[in-house]
């Protein structure tokens, strides 16, 4: 089907590149599998700013880095970082057409860059991403005091550019395996990120809320060797750990995860989302991803801390006015 | 307006929200003559917006580019995909020397590049770059017309080169036809390159911002190494970085885009009372999402001054009359200034 708005494909149709691998057996293309090397409870390192987009209300970047490697020999990553965007349009009011809402109607949009997963994506969104919005929405339909802005509306819009895997690319080959809930995982990291991306661009908007939400994601594994790693709990069967936000890629096989929208200062939930057979150890595992929450909604406060003092810098400092965008040398006086 | 109160009671994001051309214009014409004229966001009309490059950082692309510009940043990914020959409905007549490699090829690459759409460029403004483009609509205008222009700089500028796209298989010498003739060489696939562009925030120039990373991301970009394997029936490829290569591009060729500001075309009837005042205008270079708003003639200029040599590639002018032939001859200058400035930075340095 031709999409007119859009440059289109090769009308032959294109398929993604196939790679062999030199014959040297499974064996050694299993040993090329990512190791997780920091502890089970240890999250990867977050990077957030605020403020972005200086149209937008408010905006915040987030990147989740993988521990240093060294460069890949290998056109194929093991590894990915997840990278977010969030832009908050709004409060603004609702159209003409629209019926009257006594509080803020909350809209938000997951979208995937064409070029964030390993399988090229569309420009439509799908019915995953849209399944994400809702997931989000969810998140923060209860935290936004919505009662002070009644017949308005905000946009909060989240950019995937490079998403989360859902299993290393050796998988297919090696065999492991995508575990229970037919693969997906990586969404469940990419949902935590656009919850805690959201909520810091929410907070940079200045948008009335109840506490700061944050995402968290935690997972029960079954790994390649298991050496005692991760803290044998109640609940979980020979082989598998706990391990807080974990990367797909690194492990042999997930078992099952859950995210969790949480407000740290409340101690509430305003998001669960389980996926997988955890058995008898659902209680830990959630109790474990309301812990990954609560370790980041520590970066959410510095990120906003440090975008409120950019943004007041003048008031606070006896300045006169507040200006957002470039800071200009001389007033210039309007005359004529 | 600004009679009744000589002293400013509005801040001036206020007054450039109430009144944005006579604001734009009391910044660009100062009191004393001794003062230079400068923009409201503190740039003189001449001075570019400083970009930075950044290339490389998207793991699933074979070629990625990070650019910004004051306030416009953009996010290009390039990613081959191969199209076999056997799918393509009407295949190009070839070149008959497939590894020829002369500077004279440009045109009939292009034509073969084209014919067959392997450059597939498209921009997304509708992911909160801007508070004009919301999502759940299709693509804007001015995506749509951005995606045009894109495209059509690609096969006019020549960047690419056929032969890096081409897969060529060489059949082995069958021994039936004898052994002193060499095997015909054929083109078993085409590497067509899939473009996105993605604008991150949006305040201005999309267009020179755009088309500098979409040469940046090309020039990052690495193709594995591929080949025609006769009993999987598929083109294969090898995993090495090593064994990749990468584009070989055609010049380095950049747009340049300036605004034209009248004022007097924008004021309200009554205040145009004065006829003898003489017509002025201004010409911004770079210009932000503000002053956009507030230029109808807009003059974008491609300039390539690769190799030595100083070429011009595409001037693009609508919406007014105030460029003429000598303001135009001033304003390639400056796109060949600013050419320069853009050939130092770190991801477009040869």
């Amino acid at each position: 089907m031709t999409d007119r708005r859009r440059t289109n494909a090769p009308s032959g149709g294109t398929s993604a590149p196939v790679f062999v691998y030199p014959v040297k057996g499974a064996d050694s293309l299993a040993s090329q599998r990512p190791t997780r090397t920091r502890a089970p409870d240890e999250l990867r390192k977050i990077f957030l700013k605020t403020g972005l987009v200086p149209s937008a209300s408010g905006s915040a970047y987030l990147e989740l880095s993988p521990p240093s490697a060294p460069p890949s020999k290998t056109l194929r990553p093991s590894r990915t970082s997840l990278k977010l965007t969030c832009a908050v349009h709004g409060p603004k009011p609702l159209p003409r057409s629209a019926p009257f809402s006594p509080h803020l109607i909350l809209s938000t949009t997951v979208k995937f860059a064409p070029f964030a997963t390993r399988a090229r994506r569309g420009y439509i969104r799908d019915s995953t991403e849209r399944d994400l919005g809702v997931h989000l929405e969810t998140a923060l339909r209860g935290v936004v005091l919505g009662e002070r802005w009644p017949k308005s509306g905000v946009e909060v819009i989240v950019t995937v550019i490079e998403g989360e895997e859902d299993g290393w690319w050796g998988d297919s080959i090696v065999g492991g395996s995508s575990g229970a809930g037919g693969g997906g995982w990586g969404l469940m990291s990419v949902l935590a990120g656009a919850i805690t991306v959201a909520s810091a661009a929410i907070a940079d908007a200045g948008i009335d809320c109840v506490d700061l939400v944050s995402g968290g994601v935690a997972a029960v594994v079954r790994d390649v060797d298991p050496k005692g790693k991760g803290n044998t709990e109640e609940g979980l069967q020979e082989g598998e750990s706990l391990v807080l936000d974990p990367c797909p890629a690194e492990h042999k096989e997930m078992v099952a995860a859950c995210v969790v929208g949480y407000l740290a200062g409340r101690d509430e939930i305003t998001e669960v989302w389980m996926k997988g057979e955890a058995g008898g150890a659902s209680d830990v595992l959630l109790d474990k991803a309301v812990y990954a929450a609560v370790a980041s909604v520590s970066v959410v406060k510095e990120a906003v801390r440090e975008s409120v003092e950019q943004k007041y810098k003048d008031v606070l400092g006896g300045g006169k006015g507040v200006f957002r965008g470039p800071q200009v040398p001389k007033e210039v006086e309007m005359t004529g | 307006m600004a009679t009744a109160a000589p002293s400013l009671s509005f801040p001036r994001d206020i007054f450039a929200a109430l009144s944005p051309s006579p604001f734009l214009l009391a910044h660009l014409s100062p009191d004393s003559p001794s003062t230079n004229p400068s923009r409201p966001n503190g740039r003189a009309p001449f001075e570019f917006r400083k970009p930075t490059i950044n290339t490389g950082s998207l793991s699933h692309c074979s070629g990625s580019a990070v650019v910004r510009l004051g306030d416009t940043a953009v996010v290009c990914g390039v990613r081959g995909e191969l199209l076999l020959a056997s799918n393509i409905p009407n295949p190009p007549v070839l070149p008959t020397n497939l590894n020829s490699d002369r500077e004279d090829d440009a045109e009939n690459d292009a034509s073969e590049l084209s014919s067959l759409s392997l450059l597939v460029p498209n921009i997304e403004l509708a992911n909160g770059a801007s508070p004009a483009h919301l999502p759940g609509s299709p693509p804007s205008t001015l995506a749509q017309s951005l995606t045009s222009r894109i495209r059509a700089l690609l096969y006019s500028t020549q960047l690419l080169r056929a032969r890096d796209l081409r897969i060529i298989y060489t059949p082995p010498p069958s021994e039936a036809s004898g052994d002193d003739e060499p095997s015909e060489k054929e083109v078993k696939a085409y590497w067509a390159l899939y473009i996105d562009i993605m604008f991150i925030s949006l305040d201005g120039n999309a267009l020179d911002v755009a088309w500098a990373a979409v040469v940046a991301a090309l020039r990052d970009t690495l193709l594995p190494s591929a080949w025609w394997d006769e009993d999987a029936q598929n083109i294969l490829c090898s995993p090495s970085v090593s064994d990749a290569r990468s584009l070989r591009l055609r010049g380095l060729p950049m747009a340049v885009t300036f605004a034209v500001f009248k004022p007097t075309e924008l004021l309200s009837e009554g205040e145009q009372d004065e006829e003898n005042e003489e017509e002025k205008a201004w010409v911004l270079s770079d210009p932000d999402a503000f002053e956009e708003g507030l230029c109808k003639e807009v003059v974008t200029v491609v300039v390539d001054g690769s190799g030595g040599k100083r070429r011009m590639r595409r001037i693009e002018k609508r919406g007014g009359g105030v460029v003429g032939r000598e303001v135009m001859k001033g304003l390639v200058r400056r796109a060949d200034e600013r050419w320069r400035e853009w050939s130092q930075i770190d991801g477009l340095k040869a």
